[in-house]
């Protein structure tokens, strides 16, 4: 998918072209694990651009696959680690976004069973969508025949996949009854796809697209993805705020997430490497022949949003 | 193509006379839950009277090849010899003991997921099984084999990863199945849905020893050296036991008793692509007691 000037080349953003590029820019939007911070430490200079950015009039928002913490608990690791003051209004986690789909694609009254963390329960609470779940299977007996006997909650409609440490066989046995039950009926949806969690040390844990893949795998059918690369979130946002895309930027650290997300929804997208992503992986998709991997290139980069901050100096 | 043609009459003979040998799969095919499939056992006793061998390929890695035993007695099917009970369990363990074992093999323990069946039919094999005590733990982790599990958690998928990261580490699955059928027309997850969780985390493609894939004839082959060309497979499953026969070189019988659906068998058969072809079963018969007018009294 080519940019509005041919395809996106993945220029290093420095001098005056990241004066212009920042220049012209009404909103930016800050994926944050790997960009803004790693675990609990802030990515140095950071804040401080994004203090900076702020100052300069320009709107910034949260946009975050991570759905294990609520709204308000980004707004407060943002004011923790430095960053300019956010209300939960400028996060978008796919927790909160997942909420939001299914109080709009739930029959009234309907219910979800919920693969997840008390934060998506929370954020389902808040939208008002009854629930059931999270946390360890409530199991009859320890046996695949006793939980084949509980009794299934008439009202659930949705089945919903997000991160979840309580995952396990019993829980998905449950996950593919409802689906099973009502078919087409019941929706399928899952947070977000990312396959892994990057840990210090090159370690890494699990994502929860792991866990949507094994859901769809039993039940043979393809669940409703809420974060990025979807449209979904960006959607959500779009709803929030007057965003014009053509003055929009989308910050992150990996383009099968971030920056095909906003390459699709026609954001500028600016790659920074202090995450998952490499320039390595960038070339390949370059050099590729497949169209769609070219949709995965950024217009820009840098090695860290720091580097923003000499285009920002008064 | 095959051509799926229902086996019956003049038919029955015509395809059943020359063959030296039947292989079958089991859930949906000789029993449906805890019950025998209503003739199954005279077919097996008619198919050892007309001296025609019977094998027995299942891709159900709960159980060992001797509680299957134990399964085919209770369910009324007499004479079944254990060597030629062929699981997904007992072959993995065959696998693993060429891959870590056998000749270059680096040695090493296995991290499985799955239950005891699978562990002890692993164990029989001669293999060493992470978690089975202290002794060897300096022995590091050599493969990751992955099976049914219904006591899978995130933990053990957080665990199977952490080994995974060597790349020298086998990341194998009994059986690619994405769910069973219950009894009650319901569906438990399969060891498939597990293994898209390992592989999705991990970046790793699982080599599946099951069917469709061919190394559960391998294991046949060796034991028994049979020819392809004088042995029938039938099952119920057209994506694992037909696929299993075509790429196998046998020709192929669908029983309607388990879980795929004619009408599932006709749409493979009129659709355009090549892999859909693959599908289609030579014959099907509404169950396998259709085949017994086909052999010797």
């Amino acid at each position: 998918m080519a940019g509005p000037a041919g395809p996106r080349r993945c220029r290093r953003l420095e001098a005056e072209a990241a004066r212009a590029v920042l220049g012209a820019a009404d909103t930016l939007l800050f994926d944050c694990d790997g960009v803004l911070w790693r675990g609990e430490a802030a990515v140095g200079g950071a804040a401080a651009a994004l203090g900076r950015l702020a100052a300069a009039g320009k709107r910034l928002c949260y946009v975050t696959n991570n759905s294990s913490r609520t709204r308000a608990a980004y707004t407060e690791k943002l004011r923790r680690l430095g960053f300019p003051p956010a209300q939960p209004r400028h996060v978008f986690g796919s927790a909160y976004c997942a909420a939001r789909y299914l109080r709009q694609a739930l029959p009234p009254g309907a219910a979800a069973y919920v693969l997840g963390s008390p934060a998506l329960a929370a954020e389902l609470e808040a939208a008002g969508v009854p629930h059931l779940g999270p946390g360890p299977a409530a199991l009859p007996g320890p046996a695949p025949a006793d939980w084949a006997r509980a009794p299934l909650d008439p009202a659930v409609r949705a089945v919903l996949v997000g991160f979840d440490e309580h995952f396990s066989y019993a829980k998905l046995c449950q996950a593919l009854r409802y689906l099973q039950r009502d078919g087409a009926g019941c929706l399928l949806v899952g947070t977000n796809r990312d396959n892994r969690l990057p840990l210090e040390g090159g370690a890494a844990i699990p994502g929860t697209g792991c866990l949507v893949k094994a859901v769809e795998t039993a039940a043979q059918r393809e669940a409703f993805i809420v974060g990025k690369p979807s449209r979904y979130i960006f959607d959500c946002v779009a709803s929030e705020f007057d965003i014009d895309p053509a003055r929009t930027i989308m910050v992150g650290d990996r383009l099968d997430t971030d920056i095909l997300m906003g390459n699709t929804c026609g954001l500028t997208t600016l790659l920074t490497l202090t995450g998952v992503s490499t320039l390595e992986e960038v070339q390949g998709h370059q050099e590729s022949g497949c169209p769609s991997r070219h949709s995965l290139v950024p217009d820009y980069y840098v090695d860290s949003i720091a580097d923003l901050l000499p285009a920002l100096e008064e | 193509m095959a051509s799926c043609r229902r086996l019956s009459g003049a038919g029955l003979r015509e395809v059943l006379g020359p063959a030296q040998g039947l292989l079958f799969d089991c859930d949906g095919v000789l029993w449906a839950g805890e019950r025998a499939v209503p003739g199954a056992p005279e077919l097996l006793e008619r198919l050892r009277r007309s001296g025609k061998a019977a094998f027995f390929v299942s891709n159900n890695s709960r159980r060992s090849v001797a509680e299957l035993e134990r399964r085919f007695g209770l369910l009324g099917f007499g004479g079944v010899r254990a060597e030629h009970i062929f699981s997904s369990a007992l072959c993995s363990a065959l696998f693993l003991r060429q891959r870590l074992l056998g000749d270059g093999g680096a040695g090493g323990r296995v991290f499985v997921l799955g239950g005891e069946g699978l562990r002890g039919e692993l164990r029989d094999a001669g293999l060493r099984l992470q978690g089975d005590g202290a002794a060897a733990a300096a022995e590091p982790v050599r493969a990751v084999l992955v099976g049914y599990d219904d006591q899978f958690t995130f933990a053990k998928l957080a665990q199977a990863c952490v080994y995974l990261r060597d790349p020298r580490c086998l990341l194998v699955a009994t059986d690619p199945d994405p769910w069973h059928p219950l009894s009650d027309g319901r569906r438990t997850p399969g060891t498939g849905s597990l293994t898209a969780a390992v592989e999705t985390a991990s970046g790793r493609r699982a080599v599946v020893v099951g069917k469709p894939n061919t190394y559960m004839f391998d294991c046949i082959m060796e034991r028994f050296g049979i020819d392809p060309s004088r042995t029938l497979m039938v099952g119920d499953r057209l994506e694992t036991d037909i696929l299993f026969g075509k790429n196998c070189g046998l020709s192929t019988i669908l029983t309607l008793t388990g879980v795929s659906r004619l009408e599932e068998a006709q749409a493979y058969m009129a659709s355009d692509s090549a892999a859909a072809k693959d599908l289609v079963p030579n014959y099907y018969v509404d169950s396998i007691a259709d085949l017994i007018p086909g052999l010797d009294e």
